[in-house]
C-alpha cells in the first residue's frame, strides 16, 4: 500500500465518523425528517384523553371522599339583623339582579359597580326543612355583617326532614324534663343510647319477626288459594280450608303479640325527647330515637371528626336509604348492582362461548357464517333502551307471564315473574353484552396455535376432546377479557334496567332466609339508577348532589373491583401458558 | 442395467425403485396417491411401500410435498379446507381413506412428532398421559407405568422424573421435542411419523434424538422427514427422494446415497442443488 492511499483511508474514516456523529444528522429533531410529521397529533390526542379521564376520576374521587367529612357550622348575622346558621358549602361569583341592587345602600352599590356588576355569595346548608321549607340558602357577601362559629351549635341527622341545625335546649327522659344546652350531658347521652337501642329493637321485631309471621301467613293463604283454584276433590279442599282455619288464628295471634311488643317500645320512645332550638328561636321537639347522629360541628377533636366520617361511611354502605334516597345508605343498590352483574356474567358466559365455539370450530366458514358474524357485530350497536323494551316485552310479559300461569297461579293477578325483576334485568343485559363475548371468544379461539390442535388430534383425540382439553383452556384468558368487557359494560348500563326491574326503592334484598333464599323475581336497586334518581328526581337537587358523587365513586369502585378480580383470574390463567423457553 | 448408470431422463412420473434386500413386510402402502390444495396439485401419483419396523427417510427440496405426504398418512390434512385426494393409502392392509374408516382409531395407531415441539400447557406427566386420557384410561397404575416407559423410551426420564408435575413449557427445546416423542409413543402406535423433528434443535439435542430413533428402530415403523442428508444417512434404513410432488427414487439409504440412478437425486444428495 502506498502512502497517499493510506493517508486517504486514515483521513476518510474519521471524517465519515465525525459526520455521522453530528447531532442533527443522527437524531433528527424535525419529525418531518423522520417521515412522521403527525406523531405529535397522536401523542397529543392520547394526552388529552388521559387528562380528561383523570380529571373526571379526580373530580368524582375528591367530591365523593369529602362528602362525609363533618363541616363547621357558621352563624351569620345579616345586615338586616337576622341570623342564619348552616354549613358553608361553596362560594361563587354572581351578578345580582337590578331590583336587588336598587335596594342596596349606595356604598355597596358603588363597590359592585366597580367590580363590573359582580358580587360573591356563599351557599349555606341550613337544614331545618320542616321550618324553612328549604335546606339551602345563598347569602350574598354584601348582606353578611358578621360570622362566628359558636361551640354549642349542633347538626342533627334525623330520620325525617333532613338535618337540623341549631342548639340543644333540653331533653325529657321518662317524661321528666331536664334543661341543658350541653350536647355532652351524660344523662342525655345515656337516654339517647337507650332510645336508639329500643329503636333498633323495634326495627328487628318489625322487619325480622313480624316479617317472618307475615311470610308464613301469606304462604298459608296462597296454599289455600292454590288448592281452591285447582280441581281437587272436595275432601282435599276441605282439608286445606281446615288447615288454614287452624293456622290463621295462630299466626294472627303471634302477629298481634309482636305488634304489641313493638308498640310498647314505641310508647317508651315517645317519652324520651330532645328539645332543640333553631337560630331564629323556634323550638322543635324530636323523639330521641329519631336522632340518627348528633354532630357537635364546631366542638370536635380530630379523632371525633374521623369517627363521624367513618360512621357516616359505614351507614352509607350498610344501611337502607331514607328521605327519598337523599340520606341513609345504599346497601340495597350495591347489592343489586353486584348481584345483577354476577348473574349477567353467569348468563352471558356459556351463551357467548358456545355460540363462538360453534361459529369458529364447527360451522362451515362461508357466506352464512359471515352474515351471522356481521349481525352479531351489529347487535352491539343497537341502543340499549331497545334491549330494555325487548326484555320487558319478551322476558317479563311473555316468558314471565307464562311462568306465572304455570307455577304461581295462586298469586295472580299480582305478577311474580311477569314483571321486571333481577333475573329479567340480568338476562336483558346478557343479551346486550353477548356480542362482546362472542367476538372476544372467537378471536381467542382463532389465536390458539394450530400446532396445539394438531398435537392433540395426532394423539387420537376427537375434535371435542381437543377443544375441551387444549383449545378452551388456552383461549380462556381471551374469553375472560371478553367477559370483563361485558361485565364493565353491563354494570354501567342504566337505561334498559329502568324497564326491566330497577326501582327507586327496594329495601328488601333479593336474598333472605326464606326458601328459595335467592329471589330472582324481585325488583332491585341499582347504583346507576340511584345516581339518576338522587341527582335528578329528588325534591332537592342540592341535597342530592353529594350523594351523586359518593354513589358514583362507589359505582366506579365496584366496577373497578369486579374488573380487578376478573383480571387477576385471567392473569393466573395466562401464567400457565408462559414457558421459560422462547 | 448396472446400478451405477445414471438415468438422465426417467419416464414422466415414473419412480425408480431399487431392489430391496430386507424382507420386512410393508406397514404403510401408498398407491397412486395424488393430492390437491384447492386447484393446486401438491402430490402426483405416488406409490411407495414403507417397510415395517424400519426407519424410512423422506428427503427432497423445500416445497416438494414431504410434509403433505406425511400428513396424508394420518389424515392430518383432513383439517384443511378445499383438499382433494385420489389413490389409496393403507395401514397394515386397512384402507385409511375408506368411507367407514375411523380417523381417531387410525391416528391412535400412528404417533406424530412435529417440526416445532408442541407440548401442551400442562404438566410433563399430563402431556405424556394425554393419549391415555383421551382414550379414557382411568387406572392410575397403568397411566403411571406408561408415562414412565414412554419417558424412558424418549430418553427423558432421568431429566424429568423429579419434575413430572411441573409445566412442560419450562423444558428446554430439545427436552420438549423428546417429550413430544414420549407423547407420541405413549399411545403405543404402530407407526411413528416425524416431520423434521430436529430442525429447531442444536447439534447435541439432535444427536440425542437420533440416538433415540436408533433405539426405537424395530419397535416402531418410523417415517422421518429431514433436510439433513447426514441425518438421513445416519438414522434411516430406506430413503425416498421427492421432487415437485413426486417420489423420484426410493431404496435402501446406502444405495440411494451412493449409487443413485436419477441425476436429480445425485445432485440433491451430493448437495449440488436443493
Ligand atoms: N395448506 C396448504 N394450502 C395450499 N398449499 C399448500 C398447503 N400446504 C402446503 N401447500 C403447498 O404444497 C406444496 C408442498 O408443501 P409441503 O409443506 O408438503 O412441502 P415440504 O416438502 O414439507 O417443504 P418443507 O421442506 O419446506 O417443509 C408446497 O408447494 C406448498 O406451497
Ligand atoms: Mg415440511
Amino acid at each position: 500500500m502506498d502512502a497517499p492511499t493510506r493517508a486517504q483511508t486514515e483521513a476518510g474514516i474519521p471524517a465519515q465518523g465525525a459526520r455521522q456523529r453530528r447531532p442533527d444528522a443522527i437524531r433528527p429533531d424535525d419529525l418531518r425528517a423522520e417521515g412522521e410529521p403527525w406523531t405529535w397529533l397522536l401523542g397529543g390526542a392520547l394526552a388529552l384523553g388521559i387528562v380528561m379521564v383523570l380529571g373526571l376520576l379526580l373530580l368524582v374521587a375528591w367530591n365523593g371522599a369529602t362528602t362525609f367529612w363533618p363541616r363547621p357550622i357558621e352563624v351569620v348575622t345579616l345586615t338586616d339583623g337576622s341570623r342564619i346558621a348552616g354549613e358553608p358549602v361553596r362560594s361563587q361569583a354572581f351578578r345580582p339582579g337590578p331590583q336587588i341592587i336598587a335596594e342596596l345602600p349606595p356604598g355597596i352599590r358603588a363597590r359592585i359597580a366597580a367590580d363590573g356588576g359582580i358580587a360573591d355569595r356563599t351557599l349555606y346548608r341550613t337544614g331545618n326543612y320542616d321550618l324553612y321549607g328549604d335546606d339551602f340558602r345563598w347569602v350574598p357577601d354584601f348582606q353578611r355583617s358578621a360570622a362566628e362559629r359558636p361551640g354549642d351549635m349542633v347538626l342533627i341527622e334525623r330520620l325525617e326532614w333532613g338535618v337540623f341545625v341549631g342548639r340543644i335546649v333540653g331533653f325529657t327522659h321518662d317524661g321528666e324534663r331536664t334543661t341543658t344546652g350541653d350536647p355532652r350531658n351524660p344523662a342525655l347521652e345515656a337516654a339517647y343510647r337507650a332510645a336508639r337501642a329500643r329503636w333498633a329493637e323495634i326495627r328487628r321485631i318489625e322487619r325480622g319477626e313480624i316479617g317472618t309471621v307475615n311470610h308464613h301467613l301469606e304462604a298459608e293463604r296462597l296454599r289455600l288459594r292454590r288448592v281452591l283454584l285447582g280441581d281437587h276433590p272436595p275432601a282435599e279442599r276441605e282439608a286445606a280450608e281446615r288447615r288454614f282455619a287452624a293456622e290463621e288464628p295462630r299466626l294472627t295471634a303471634a302477629y298481634q303479640r309482636l305488634a304489641a311488643a313493638a308498640q310498647r317500645l314505641r310508647a317508651e320512645n315517645a317519652r324520651d325527647t330532645i328539645i332543640l332550638q333553631e337560630i331564629g328561636g323556634r323550638e322543635v321537639t324530636l323523639p330521641l330515637s329519631a336522632v340518627v347522629r348528633l354532630v357537635r360541628a364546631n366542638d370536635m377533636t380530630l379523632t371525633e371528626k374521623i369517627g363521624v366520617y367513618l360512621s357516616r361511611w359505614w351507614e352509607f354502605l350498610s344501611e337502607e336509604p331514607r328521605e327519598a334516597n337523599t340520606e341513609g345508605g345504599i346497601l340495597p343498590a350495591i347489592f343489586g348492582t353486584a348481584a345483577m352483574t354476577l348473574l349477567l356474567v353467569i348468563a352471558v358466559a356459556p351463551f357467548g362461548v358456545v355460540t363462538a365455539l360453534y361459529l369458529r370450530e364447527y360451522a362451515r366458514q362461508g357466506r352464512i357464517t359471515a352474515f351471522v358474524r356481521i349481525s352479531v357485530n351489529n347487535l352491539a350497536g343497537v341502543p340499549s333502551i331497545v334491549y330494555g323494551v325487548f326484555g320487558l316485552g319478551f322476558f317479563a310479559y311473555i316468558v314471565g307471564a307464562s311462568i306465572d300461569r304455570l307455577f304461581f297461579p295462586e298469586k295472580l293477578p299480582s305478577p311474580t315473574f311477569g314483571t321486571g325483576g333481577l333475573l329479567w334485568a340480568s338476562l336483558t343485559l346478557a343479551l346486550l353484552t353477548v356480542p362482546v363475548v362472542i367476538v372476544a371468544t372467537e378471536e381467542a379461539l382463532a389465536a390458539v396455535p394450530r400446532s396445539m390442535r394438531e398435537g392433540s388430534l395426532a394423539c387420537g383425540a376427537s375434535k371435542w376432546q381437543t377443544i375441551r382439553n387444549i383449545v378452551l383452556p388456552r383461549a380462556m384468558p381471551g374469553i375472560m377479557t371478553g367477559l370483563i368487557l361485558a361485565m364493565a359494560r353491563g354494570a354501567g348500563e342504566v337505561a334498559p334496567l329502568m324497564l326491566v326491574g330497577v326501582v327507586k326503592l327496594a329495601p328488601e334484598l333479593p336474598i333472605d332466609g326464606f326458601f328459595p333464599f335467592v329471589h330472582l323475581e324481585r325488583s332491585f336497586m341499582h347504583l346507576g339508577f340511584h345516581i339518576y334518581d338522587v341527582g335528578f328526581q329528588s325534591r332537592n337537587s342540592e341535597a342530592g348532589k353529594p350523594m351523586v358523587f359518593v354513589t358514583t365513586l362507589l359505582l366506579l369502585a365496584l366496577i373497578f373491583l369486579m374488573n380487578i378480580g376478573a383480571i387477576l383470574v385471567r392473569n393466573r390463567l395466562k401464567r400457565r401458558f408462559q414457558g421459560s423457553q422462547f | 442395467m448396472s446400478a451405477t448408470t445414471i438415468i438422465e431422463r426417467p419416464a414422466e412420473g415414473a419412480t425408480v425403485y431399487h431392489p430391496k434386500t430386507s424382507e420386512a413386510a410393508p406397514a404403510v402402502s401408498v398407491r397412486g396417491f395424488s393430492l390437491w390444495y384447492g386447484a393446486k396439485q401438491a402430490l402426483f401419483d405416488n406409490t411407495i411401500d414403507i417397510q415395517s419396523g424400519m426407519v424410512t427417510a423422506l428427503i427432497g427440496p423445500s416445497g416438494c410435498g414431504k410434509s403433505t405426504l406425511l400428513r396424508s398418512l394420518n389424515r392430518m390434512n383432513d383439517l384443511i379446507d378445499g383438499i382433494r385426494m385420489t389413490g389409496s393409502i393403507s395401514l397394515m392392509g386397512d384402507d385409511i381413506y375408506a368411507p367407514a374408516a375411523d380417523v381417531i382409531a387410525l391416528r391412535k395407531r400412528m404417533g406424530m412428532v412435529f417440526q416445532k415441539p408442541n407440548p401442551f400447557p400442562m404438566s410433563i406427566f399430563e402431556n405424556v398421559a394425554y393419549p391415555l386420557r383421551v382414550d379414557g384410561v382411568r387406572d392410575r397404575r397403568i397411566v403411571q407405568e406408561t408415562v414412565e416407559r414412554s419417558l424412558r423410551g424418549a430418553a427423558l426420564w432421568e431429566e424429568a422424573k423429579d419434575r413430572l408435575n411441573e409445566s412442560a413449557l419450562g423444558l428446554s427445546g430439545g427436552q420438549q421435542q423428546r417429550l413430544c416423542i414420549a407423547r407420541a409413543i405413549a399411545g403405543d402406535p404402530e407407526v411413528l411419523l416425524m416431520d423434521e423433528p430436529c430442525s429447531a434443535l442444536d447439534p447435541i439435542a439432535t444427536a440425542k434424538i437420533e440416538e433415540l430413533i436408533d433405539n426405537l428402530r424395530g419397535q416402531y415403523t418410523i417415517i422421518i422427514v429431514t433436510h439433513s442428508m447426514s441425518q438421513a444417512g445416519r438414522v434411516s434404513d430406506n430413503t425416498a427422494f421427492m421432487y415437485l410432488g413426486r417420489i423420484i427414487e426410493y431404496g435402501e439409504t446406502s444405495t440411494v446415497f451412493t449409487q443413485p440412478r436419477v441425476q436429480r437425486t445425485q445432485e440433491y444428495v451430493t448437495g449440488r442443488f436443493g
